[in-house]
């Protein structure tokens, strides 16, 4: 689930844009824009995702609580685009769905930017990993 | 319980609003932006009582209240309910989550290794005075390890369940829609596990450690052991419009299980996750969970008194109504004193 490889299937598609740096994203989109042409915004809006946990004692889900979460869905050059991220930033929801659309319209540009991120985000993910395995105790000495 | 319209007070409760925020000052992105930064333990014990997770409306409630937990907590339920519910994600596993600390007091060689992760538990808890006299705290940097440690663990109670050292019982697959919820349900008793599990994850901390304490002390079932203690972050599974899973996100987690040897032979396991990360409260809900099954009726780790008990916005809201003009119930009172007092006076004045 964590390796992101080069972000081609459509699930790490998606995933790595949610999770892209909101600058970045917002920059493409705005890139990209130009060449969907009208678009109309279907749903804009902030919204909650219910989280349920699977318990590991008896295999019981239950709900950990609520993810305040941005939504955006839009319309343009004859497809449809998706945005969901965590938080409550409505324009980076729109961007990934500009970017969704996008894709969908095998627009250039896209699959790099996703490469280029999935990239960023395996980096940080790989430091953090280091810096956890810098805690591991090593039982011969503990 | 009675109550009764009174007016008068408009003025004072205006103006007593006004110095209780004239003290806390003007409130900016800066101000809030800084507590999120500064104190990530206490933005995730927050969301984790809110049951709602975003760190910015956190560190917002926390600067609203001026740090009032209670206060803070309450501001994000009510803020929830202004939220439509716009899906409900995967449920998160155990073995999926982005792990940063993960460790076992019961067993020294778990599959995965000990991994100690960002944890004050092994060092000395010196207050940094020098700070104060202008000499900046500047942590020391970790040195990484060449490779990176796995970004996910094993469970150890899935290793347990196929060495036959805790039960295994089947599992049912709930969907989405059907898995209980308090939020929408009324919590009855016996409770469902998914009701348990999910009131521990939004309880109070406090509440939940005073009764998780009061169990490890000797007034509960068991004792516990953590089998398994873990810090991660859990990817919130959602569904595109064609179908496609991704996540939208990344959120912290803890999980805890707690265990002790049951009467069968086997070893008995007690569960409790939240947001956020926050170790005394699933470790003591997890120690709860353990004491529930055949608890005495009334006693602290009755599954009744503890949910009941440790719901932070309930707890909270009905302790301070108290303080809250009781003047009809009060003098109703104060008269039934008074009268009992004529009466024994009277009974005395007889028998003389």
């Amino acid at each position: 689930m964590f390796d992101r490889g080069t972000g081609e299937d459509p699930s790490t598609f998606l995933t790595v844009l949610a999770r892209a740096e909101p600058g970045r994203i917002k920059a493409m989109a705005e890139r990209v824009l130009p060449e969907l042409g009208a678009v109309e915004v279907l749903a804009s809006r902030t919204g909650l995702v219910m989280l349920p946990l699977r318990d590991t004692v008896k295999g019981v889900d239950f709900f950990l609580g609520e993810v305040l979460v941005a939504e955006a869905r839009i319309a343009a050059a004859g497809t449809e685009g998706y945005g969901m991220v965590t938080g409550r930033d409505l324009e980076q929801a729109m961007a990934m769905a500009v970017l969704d659309a996008a894709r969908s319209l095998g627009l250039p540009g896209v699959a790099e930017f996703v490469r280029d991120e999935a990239a960023v985000q395996a980096a940080s993910d790989d430091a953090r990993l280091r810096r956890v395995e810098a805690t591991r105790v090593d039982m011969e000495t503990f | 319980m009675a109550y009764v319209a009174t007016r008068g007070g408009a003025r004072a409760i205006e103006q007593a609003e006004r110095l209780y925020r004239e003290e806390l000052g003007t409130i900016d992105a800066g101000r809030v932006q800084g507590l999120r930064d500064a104190l990530p333990w206490l933005i995730d014990r927050v969301m984790g009582e809110a049951s709602l997770y975003d760190a910015d409306l956190a560190a917002l409630a926390l600067a609203q209240s001026g740090g009032d937990l209670y206060e803070a907590v309450l501001l994000l339920r009510a803020w929830r309910t202004t939220q439509p519910r716009l899906a409900i994600a995967a449920p998160v596993l155990q073995e999926d989550l982005f792990t940063h600390r993960r460790i076992s007091a019961a067993f020294k060689d778990i599959p995965g290794g000990q991994i100690l992760g960002p944890t004050l538990d092994y060092a000395h808890r010196l207050l940094a005075t020098d700070v104060l006299g202008g000499a900046d705290f500047v942590p020391v940097p970790v040195e990484p390890a060449p490779c990176a440690a796995p970004s996910q663990q094993p469970s150890l109670a899935a290793w347990q369940k196929t060495m036959g050292l805790v039960a295994d019982p089947p599992r049912v697959d709930v969907a989405g829609d059907d898995i209980p919820d308090v939020t929408r349900q009324p919590l009855l008793f016996p409770a469902a596990r998914a009701h348990s599990l999910q009131s521990l994850a939004r309880a109070d901390t406090g509440g939940v450690l005073a009764l998780g304490y009061a169990a490890m002390r000797g007034y509960g079932n068991a004792h516990p052991t953590v089998n398994e203690l873990r810090l991660a972050e859990a990817e919130v599974m959602v569904r595109h419009p064609s179908g496609v899973s991704f996540s939208a996100g990344r959120v912290k987690v803890s999980q805890a299980e707690v265990t002790s040897k049951g009467k069968s032979g086997q070893l008995e396991l007690g569960f409790c996750a939240t947001f956020g990360w926050n170790e005394v409260k699933v470790i003591a809900g997890a120690t709860l969970d353990l004491n529930a099954p055949g608890a005495e009726k009334g006693s602290a780790v009755e599954e009744e008194f503890v949910l009941y008990h440790t719901e932070p916005v309930e707890s909270s809201g009905f302790c301070i109504h108290f303080k809250l003009p009781h003047y009809v119930t009060f003098q109703s009172a104060l008269d039934a004193m008074r009268g009992a007092a004529v009466t024994e006076l009277a009974k005395d004045e007889v028998t003389v």
